[in-house]
């Protein structure tokens, strides 16, 4: 048995894209082309040279902005994409050369609710699922039983899905990956578009899963989560993983640095500069909170007091005034722009 | 791969899955019954049941009637060329055919199309189980439905129209299972050009076209230009029509069609085996190109 359950080695994926139109006097040129004929491709590298070793047992959470390679390194372990280099190895199978190996150790969870069919019953979905991942009949209907158990949906479990809430969904697509009872499991933002409720539910269930010895990769870009969640976590930006550590050391690596957090109204983009050119700001990150016409400014210093007066005073100009100010301890999403100068919801 | 449980109640380095033979066809069979779940809960094709049967056969019924004549003069030319006078029975037979094969076909090119529209295409192929599963899997529904479009289509004919069929069910049969190597063949070629091109529908509206006017559906091959006979000659429809015309209006014994059945069988192991090729080459391709989830 291989020593982690997860190990990628230079891990790279590149998917062509089409060359963007050419403008002219500032309006999009057509260009015909014929059906078929082969363009030269340029590419567009969604994951960049990615190393990782994840140890059995552990929670592992890949931290980053939508469009950063997470689930591109998700759907390249769980065979559903080839790398373009790179190897990549489950439970000690090669994601290439033993796809069906990987894909019996594995239990994915992919975005989206739509992973399992509307048309069927809860329990006829599991029964499909269970048959496709080659669980022998009556191992199966023990464990599909086991499953609605503990997912709380044995009541409702002969219903059709279409009429589950969101939440019942993602129940029956978590119930789906775990049919087989697989050492590995891989989510891919297993909270989005879920209420609070569901979301906290759905965190709960991965905390009990890997107590039961489960290894797991989740990727998100809830900082919250990541930071409840994982054992440790690997920050990935534009297809490179730029930091990995647990989470409490990554945020000592930032913890000279403070954190403060200004709600602005009548904030003007340009006047960034003008704050950020004030000695002692080493990043500055703003974000529209769509109420008043305020804004959220992030100010990351290693000295609070020295630059208060001035960024108060650089605030306060030409009709726009502070609303609100904190100076707070670094979370995860600080130490993602502390590394990026970004915030992840850019 | 060896089950190590460490601790009671700890998960084991090996999951419940086992990869058999049996294994296999128990997920060839749920790929059927799910189909057959989501034909019986979409309740409309019960209307398309009913009406198509009669609908579609129609409007060349009714270009027969008219250019046959007030007195059904002009049959006597009809039956010279096609060797039956019973020209519903002729139409009602190749039109029914070419639904069939039109369904073999485009159902079994199209199921990837219908699992990505789902969302569930991905859900599946994360799975063990062998990817042309998922394509056959849905054959035998598709082919069950079709029996019974068949079976309306009988019985619409005799009511409305009076039609007789002097079939010989035995043959008719036997054609239907020759016919299904080569339709799936050509289904694995289509199913592989969907996950390559994404939209299907211009590639189904062509060959779709292209095959109702080659195959000779309504009308004798002999009334086509020489290169489109020689053209028909090589599509696997324009058999399958022919030999079911013989069993259902003619009464054919097997014997008499088995050059026919042969040809038939022969174009299933080239279009099967093509069809295997290309599918492989294709799905790994989109493998590389990330194009399995988007459409």
């Amino acid at each position: 048995m291989s020593e982690y359950a997860i190990e990628a080695e230079h891990l790279v994926k590149k998917f062509p894209r089409k060359a963007p139109a050419e403008e002219q006097n500032g309006r999009k040129k057509v260009k015909f082309t014929w059906p078929f004929k082969r363009t030269p491709a340029s590419f567009f590298t969604a994951v960049d040279d990615v190393n990782l070793q994840i140890e059995r047992g552990e929670i592992f959470g890949l931290l980053g902005p939508n469009g950063a390679g997470k689930s591109t390194t998700i759907r390249m372990l769980c065979t559903l994409l080839e790398p373009t280099s790179g190897t990549a190895r489950v439970n000690g199978y090669d994601t290439v050369r033993e796809p069906a190996l990987v894909r019996q150790s594995l239990g994915t969870v992919l975005a989206g609710e739509r992973s399992i069919y509307w048309k069927l019953t809860g329990r006829e979905n599991l029964e499909y699922f269970a048959a496709l991942y080659h669980i022998p009949p009556d191992v199966a209907r023990k464990r599909i039983n086991e499953l609605l158990e503990r997912m709380e949906l044995t009541a409702r479990a002969n219903e059709l899905v279409e009429k589950y809430s969101t939440g019942m969904r993602q129940r029956i697509v978590l119930s789906r990956a775990l049919l087989a009872r697989p050492p590995i499991l891989l989510f891919d933002e297993p909270t989005l578009g879920l209420d609070p409720q569901a979301a906290r539910r759905t965190r709960e269930i991965v905390l009990e899963l890997k107590k039961e010895g489960h290894t797991i990769l989740l990727t998100t870009h809830y900082m919250e989560e990541a930071d409840q969640l994982s054992d440790r976590i690997g920050i990935i930006d534009q297809g490179k993983i730029i930091a990995l550590d647990t989470p409490a050391s990554l945020k000592r690596r930032i913890n000279q640095q403070e954190v403060i957090k200004m709600e602005v109204s009548g904030w003007k983009p340009e006047m960034a500069e003008r704050v950020q050119s004030i000695q002692g700001v080493s990043n500055l990150v703003t974000r529209y909170l769509g109420v008043d016409s305020t804004w959220e400014l992030n100010l990351h210093t290693e000295n609070s007091r020295a630059i208060l007066p001035r960024v108060i005073e650089q605030v306060n100009y030409n009709g726009t005034h502070l609303v609100n100010m904190n100076i707070l301890e670094p979370t995860l999403e600080d130490v993602f722009i502390n590394l990026t100068g970004k915030a992840l919801r850019d | 791969m060896q089950s190590t449980l460490t601790n009671e109640g700890l998960v084991a380095a090996r999951s419940l899955s086992r990869t058999s033979l049996l294994a296999h066809l128990r997920a060839f069979w749920a790929v059927t019954w799910r189909e057959w779940y989501h034909f019986v809960r979409y309740p409309t094709w019960v209307i398309a049941f009913v009406i198509w049967p009669i609908l579609f056969p129609a409007m060349y019924i009714m270009g027969a009637f008219s250019l046959a004549g007030p007195q059904g003069t002009g049959i006597t030319r009809f039956t010279e060329v096609t060797g039956t006078a019973n020209y519903l029975g002729y139409i009602v037979v190749g039109t029914t055919v070419w639904m069939w094969a039109n369904t073999m076909l485009w159902n079994t090119g199209l199921v990837l199309r219908e699992e990505r529209m789902r969302g569930t295409l991905e859900s599946n192929w994360m799975s063990p189980t062998s990817r042309f599963f998922f394509v056959l899997g849905a054959g035998p529904v598709h082919a069950a439905t079709m029996l019974m479009f068949v079976f309306a289509t009988v019985v619409e004919f005799r009511l409305f129209f009076g039609t007789q069929f002097n079939a010989n069910l035995g043959t008719l049969l036997v054609v239907a299972l020759c016919s299904m190597p080569a339709l799936y063949g050509l289904g694995f070629s289509f199913a592989s050009l969907v996950i390559t091109a994404r939209e299907a529908n211009t590639f189904v509206f062509l060959i779709r076209g292209l095959v109702m006017i080659f195959c000779g559906i309504t009308y004798p091959l002999s009334v086509m230009p020489a290169w489109m006979q020689s053209v028909s000659t090589w599509l696997p429809p324009t058999i399958i029509i022919r030999a079911a015309r013989a069993a259902a209006l003619n009464n054919a014994p097997l014997s008499s069609l088995t050059s026919d059945l042969t040809l038939l069988l022969i174009h299933g192991a080239v279009w099967l085996s093509l069809g295997y090729i290309l599918f492989t080459l294709i799905e790994r391709s989109a493998r590389r190109k990330g194009s399995l989830g988007s459409y």
